[in-house]
């Protein structure tokens, strides 16, 4: 990869991630963040998470026709349900994972 | 309890946290070095950035070839999050020297900022919070660096019929599944997962941002409107 490309996105990147880290960290003093501005905040892993990880599942290309190549989809539903009612991350991984592999050997 | 004891049990405190990490580092390896990245450039964008998901969306943007205004745009977008983390957690760091306010504000991350959050209460005072702030912050990091290292050097070890790269999905689902708090939460996490594949032919690659805009305007007006649903 062209190495003047790839720095010239992540030093920028860095840079950025690393002020938004020290926002509040070094202004608490002089700035207060309202309750609607911190409620709001709390809404960006819902808005953007989802958006990252709807088309890594949905247009993954499969193996099973039985799904429609789309057995991660079952997966990752089962996963869902494991997270929900666990909320543990390793577990929720593991869950999908092996679901992944269920399909395969029941359908494959 | 003494300093170094409080950071040692924050440092320990990770542990539950650590395996469900391990895979997200190993593929952002792979993914790095597949892509064309050489080691040295993987690991000095994992250093420089400490951002998983950023990471990752940035590696796959640039194999795309998107400019990089969009790639920095979108990976400053997935992580405006931490100013939510850097708020909650200035209530401490803010007694910190300056040195010590940089490196709290660089070992800020999702998973060092839940464990903190889920131990204020038993932490007895702003000091023992930064102690054990502190050895959360360093456990990640090690072991963050460690897991992508080792993507960097095995990953094409891996087979690829044990589809570990459904891990990154997965791991990002259960990232998001703890943060909906509400019936509002979840019908904006549903909004940007339709919309994310709805707009996956837009130019440019700009599917992403305009789905998380239109996530965070939805929550606007869900705040604006107080709606409870």
């Amino acid at each position: 990869m062209n190495s003047y490309y790839l720095w010239s996105s992540i030093i920028p990147l860095s840079i950025g991630t690393f002020l938004i880290r020290s926002s509040f960290i070094f202004l608490s003093d002089k700035f207060k963040l309202n309750d609607e501005i911190k409620l709001l905040f709390s809404y960006i892993p819902a808005s953007v998470l989802p958006a990252l990880l709807g088309p890594m599942v949905y247009f993954h290309k499969g193996e099973i026709d039985f799904f429609n190549y789309h057995e991660r989809l079952i997966a990752f539903l089962f996963g869902c349900i494991i997270c929900f009612y666990t909320k543990n991350i390793f577990l929720t991984i593991i869950a999908g994972l092996l679901g992944l592999y269920f399909l395969r050997l029941q359908f494959l | 309890m003494i300093k170094t004891d409080i950071f040692k049990y924050g440092f320990k405190s990770m542990f539950p946290v650590i395996p469900g990490m391990i895979p997200f580092g190993l593929i952002m390896g792979t993914v790095g070095i597949t892509s064309g990245l050489s080691l040295p450039e993987t690991m000095g964008l994992n250093f420089l950035v400490f951002g998983g998901a950023s990471q990752l969306v940035a590696v796959d943007l640039m194999t795309k070839n998107t400019s990089s205004y969009l790639i920095i745009f979108t990976g400053i977008i997935i992580n405006l999050r931490f100013i939510l983390y850097s708020a909650a957690n200035s209530v401490f760091l803010k007694e910190c020297s300056f040195l010590f306010k940089l490196m709290g504000a660089y070992l800020l991350t999702d998973q060092s900022y839940a464990v903190t959050s889920a131990k204020e209460t038993e932490l007895r005072s702003n000091t023992e919070r930064i102690h054990f702030y502190f050895g959360c912050g360093l456990c990640m990091f090690v072991f963050w660096n460690l897991s992508v290292l080792l993507g960097c050097l095995f990953g094409n070890i891996v087979p690829s019929s044990l589809s570990l790269d459904f891990a990154v999905p997965l791991s990002f689902m259960a990232l998001t599944i703890p943060a909906l708090k509400s019936k509002s939460y979840y019908f904006i996490a549903i909004q940007s997962l339709v919309l994310s594949i709805l707009f996956i032919n837009l130019p440019f690659n700009l599917g992403l941002i305009v789905t998380a805009s239109l996530g965070i305007f939805s929550s606007y007006l869900f705040i604006k409107f107080k709606r409870k649903i």
